[in-house]
């Protein structure tokens, strides 16, 4: 068996901490720097928004900590589950598998990058929201804290779809979909929970979305349902949780 | 230490058997070569051996690192070449470059050293900044070994390195494997040149089926079907489809095919062969240009190993 010591634990930490950078990197580069992928970014929002304006669902100053919560779940995890299957085809998803990093590297690079876009696209729309709207805000690191948690949480959860064995991008953005449309519902981004049945409210505890959308409500209103740190804590659950499935079935498609 | 050890690889996907209990070491510093038509189980046995598939069963260790639990440590020390050329076409060839190599968390000053050595090696380094997909097929696949080079293996997999390639580009590969050889880097070669196989391979194994036929060096394993010797002829009057049958009905011999201006005529006896040839040529009013008799091929083997029919004209295999 090969012996453990600190060095050697930092020593493989630093490596793949390189290696999920350099893919970060290599997917902003490919997939996200496109003028198509940046503009589409910051306009589903935009649809989003007017959307849910003109059904008056709610003052469109309301509207921006639930907007902003379903950017990131959209922006986060919507290129791993295109950039993957295209990787497959290409076989360019082999030379990573066959780096000399883990799978945890691997699924922690892909997610990096999924990370750095949804931030890019959740800033555009904080911004524009200050801006137009002059949106009141009551605490911003509960803002920034939300917005960092949920997009890695959101890129993770795209990852771990995208380890679904095809080379077809259709294939698994259908399922990723069968999944994000209802978090929207389920979460307390529109409906509040406690409105919902008792049924809705159990799976709201489930979904990643209610504690984002609960950190980002208590930074622009100050209303939140549990502590912060619950939210977050909950939030680093389900990256741990993702990261974790993300890696085992990874291993299993391998095949 | 051996750089690679196999011992009773087994891989099954359901009820397919894709490698059937193929044991082998390859030593430091040999080229080894790994021949077999398509669907005998040389992916499988690469993507085992480069740990990206774990095997069913038995055990295969690097430089002594088991692949499967110790794969970080075993893939450090080797460098993969793909059938495919599995290259980011949107990057450019630098960008791929420093990309292969932080994957192998090489420093930024060794890294850009390496690679600038490497890609001027390869003809590669005034096209450095250019997008990949502007690159030619040829400049791909060099693209691609350059990246599988860029860490300094010791151990070097290359599948299908010449495949389909201009003249330019195979030169300069099999130029650039001929030097990893002399610097004692160990290779592991598959391909379906088996002429490129008889050149660079130390020794060769032939698996079919998922077993392994037959492992030796190249000119042993020739020893070993002394039978199949052949007699090249070339006519002033080229090359009939009916001179063909006539001369598959001469005595002694076995089998015959045209090769491109000539005849290759298989049989135990060349000197028998010889002497009905001539009298052929001088029965039906020809003469005989050239003639020549070569002993049993790599490919030969290859052939009688795999129980391979031979294409009716060139005979190639695949």
């Amino acid at each position: 068996m090969p012996s453990i010591s600190l060095s050697g634990i930092e020593d493989r930490l630093s490596r793949e901490l390189v290696a999920a950078w350099a893919i970060a990197k290599k997917d902003v580069l490919i997939y996200y720097l496109r003028p198509g992928v940046i503009v589409g970014g910051v306009l589903f929002p935009l649809f989003m928004f007017l959307a849910f304006t003109a059904g008056k669902l709610a003052t469109p100053v309301a509207l921006v900590p639930g907007l902003i919560g379903i950017t990131t779940l959209f922006s986060a995890s919507s290129i791993e589950p295109v950039s993957v299957p295209i990787e497959r085809r290409m076989a360019t998803f082999d030379r990573l598998l066959a780096a000399p990093i883990s799978l945890n590297a691997l699924v922690l690079g892909e997610s990096l990058s999924g990370l750095i876009y949804s931030l890019l696209i959740a800033v555009v729309v904080f911004v524009a929201a200050l801006v137009i709207l002059m949106t009141p805000i009551t605490n911003i690191p509960l803002i920034v804290l939300g917005i960092l948690f949920s997009s890695l949480c959101f890129a993770t959860l795209g990852t771990l779809f995208a380890a679904y064995p095809t080379e077809n991008p259709g294939d698994i953005i259908s399922m990723v979909n069968v999944v994000r449309f209802p978090l929207i519902f389920i979460s307390g981004v529109f409906i509040p929970i406690a409105t919902l049945p008792s049924v809705g409210q159990m799976i709201a505890y489930i979904s990643p979305l209610t504690y984002a959308n609960d950190l980002i409500q208590g930074g622009y209103n100050g209303k939140m349902m549990f502590h912060p740190i619950v939210d977050v804590a909950m939030l680093i659950v389900f990256i741990l949780l993702f990261q974790l499935i993300a890696n085992y079935l990874y291993k299993r498609f391998n095949d | 230490m051996e750089a690679i050890e196999v011992s009773h690889l087994v891989k099954q996907f359901g009820d397919l058997t894709a490698v059937n209990d193929i044991s082998f070491s390859v030593p430091v510093g040999e080229t080894f070569g790994f021949l077999g038509p398509n669907g005998a189980g040389k992916t499988t046995t690469i993507r085992m051996l480069t740990g990206i598939s774990p095997p069913t069963s038995g055990k295969a260790t690097i430089f002594g690192h088991d692949i499967m639990h110790e794969t970080v440590a075993a893939r450090q020390s080797m460098g993969i070449v793909s059938e495919i050329s599995n290259v980011y076409t949107d990057l450019t060839g630098w960008q791929n470059m420093m990309l292969a190599a932080q994957l192998y968390r090489i420093g930024r000053s060794e890294r850009e050293k390496n690679a600038s050595e490497i890609l001027k090696r390869f003809e590669l380094y005034e096209r450095r900044g250019d997008k990949v997909h502007g690159y030619s097929k040829g400049m791909r696949r060099r693209l691609t070994i350059a990246m599988g080079l860029v860490n300094g293996p010791r151990l070097l997999f290359l599948d299908e390195p010449t495949s389909g390639l201009d003249v330019e580009s195979n030169l300069i590969i099999r130029d650039m494997i001929s030097d990893l050889i002399s610097e004692g880097v160990t290779v592991f070669l598959t391909t379906h040149n088996i002429e490129e196989a008889n050149i660079l391979c130390d020794r060769v194994a032939i698996i079919d089926k998922g077993h392994i036929a037959a492992i030796d060096a190249p000119e042993r394993l020739k020893k070993t079907i002394q039978s199949v010797q052949s007699v090249e002829v070339a006519f002033l009057d080229g090359t009939s489809p009916e001179r063909l049958d006539e001369l598959r009905r001469l005595p002694m011999v076995n089998n015959a095919r045209k090769e491109g201006d000539k005849f290759k005529l298989f049989t135990e006896d060349p000197t028998e062969v010889i002497g009905g040839v001539m009298a052929y040529a001088q029965t039906h009013h020809t003469r005989v240009i050239s003639m020549t008799t070569l002993g049993p091929s790599l490919e030969d083997v290859f052939v009688k190993l795999t129980g391979l029919q031979r294409g009716g004209g060139v005979g190639a295999i695949d």
